[in-house]
């Protein structure tokens, strides 16, 4: 418990670390030069392998679905949420609604 | 109106504004991390002590997946900080639009901890738009507001995940990717950000059959410099 706590801690050490450091840099340094594109490169291929990976090797509670259905939760979401001009809320509530009724369709009932 | 009472009418304004759709979103995603964190038994206390101190939807993501996975603390946190590196370019491009001479150190180290992807984006354009001394309580009603209902929804799917059906709870844990699918898909116009997004999902799994461990590191680290170097604009 005590490692957990040290751990998250440090997490957040870690985040601030970045954005501490952008108080005494901020008004000096360019926010379009070299290195802040590359460090936003980084920050999208981390983010993005994370969430393929979730979504094609699932562990603990997304395991229950299938890869099928995963992957049509996420074109049904990206079609109306590109459709719905951008609106999230829209895009996330139709994967849910796809998974919930494909898991209903697949085993029957709630 | 003085000086104190317009300060207070622009928190309160920053804070109706992201009581819309900002925070709503927002709290979606924080719903799914909620239960992702309760049905892989990540306790209570520590997703909300990680809302409050990392305050960083990817960042909790990745700490909560690699704690999952039986990752070492080290290796943690060194890919919490990868990810938390865009905070640095962000928040310096933020905080002149905020800065007063009159604010206090701690005041700016505090506006740029509150600082996320959801509040940065609207505020980028609508915080010029508003008289200098108006701008921070602006952002900070924004952003303080976001904070509140992502505690909130975190609580909520921490205590509701286990009264739903099981498949309702299988929608929720598909939230938070869902969440950034979505996110990412809108920088298809931005090559350099698409080219990334596309070395990092594809090396994320392959590596992952090869080292789970290190995959999230690798993937981002070498996927985000492949891409840069292939799509980088060229400066003449």
């Amino acid at each position: 418990m005590l490692e957990l706590a040290l751990l998250v801690l440090a997490c957040g050490a870690a985040t601030y670390v970045w954005r501490g450091l952008a108080v005494p840099l901020s008004g000096r340094v360019r926010a379009d030069s070299a290195a802040f594109t590359w460090i936003g490169c980084v920050a999208y291929a981390m983010v993005a392998s994370l969430i393929a990976r979730m979504l094609l090797l699932p562990g603990g509670a997304l395991a229950a679905t299938l890869l099928p259905e995963r992957l049509l939760a996420c074109a049904v979401a990206l079609a109306l949420y590109h459709a719905g001009r951008r609106n999230l809320l829209l895009g996330m509530l139709a994967g849910f609604g796809v998974i919930v009724l494909s898991g209903w369709l697949r085993g029957g009932g709630l | 109106m003085n000086s104190a009472s317009s300060r207070r009418a622009a928190f309160w304004s920053g804070a109706r504004v992201s009581a819309g759709a900002p925070s709503i979103v927002l709290a979606a995603g924080y719903l799914g991390f909620a239960a992702l964190a309760k049905a892989g038994e990540f306790p209570l206390w520590a997703a909300l002590i990680s809302v409050t101190t990392v305050w960083s939807l990817p960042g909790q993501l990745v700490m909560l997946e690699l704690w999952l996975a039986g990752t070492a603390p080290l290796i943690i946190v060194i890919a919490v900080a990868l990810t938390a590196m865009r905070f640095l370019p962000m928040t310096v491009s933020f905080l002149p639009l905020v800065r007063e001479p009159r604010h206090r150190a701690a005041q700016l180290y505090f506006a740029a901890h509150m600082l996320v992807m959801t509040n940065w984006a609207p505020c980028m354009r609508s915080v010029p738009e508003l008289p200098i001394g108006q701008r921070m309580p602006y952002f900070l009603g924004f952003a303080i507001t976001n904070w509140v209902a992502c505690v909130a929804a975190t609580l909520a799917g921490y205590f509701l995940v286990d009264s739903f059906p099981p498949l309702v709870n299988r929608g929720l844990v598909l939230i938070t990717p869902l969440y950034f699918v979505l996110i990412l898909s809108a920088e298809y116009r931005n090559r350099l950000a698409f080219a990334s997004i596309l070395c990092g999902a594809v090396a994320g799994p392959l590596l992952y059959a090869v080292t789970p461990q290190w995959s999230i590191l690798l993937a981002g680290a070498g996927g985000g410099t492949a891409a840069y170097f292939l799509f980088r604009p060229r400066h003449a």
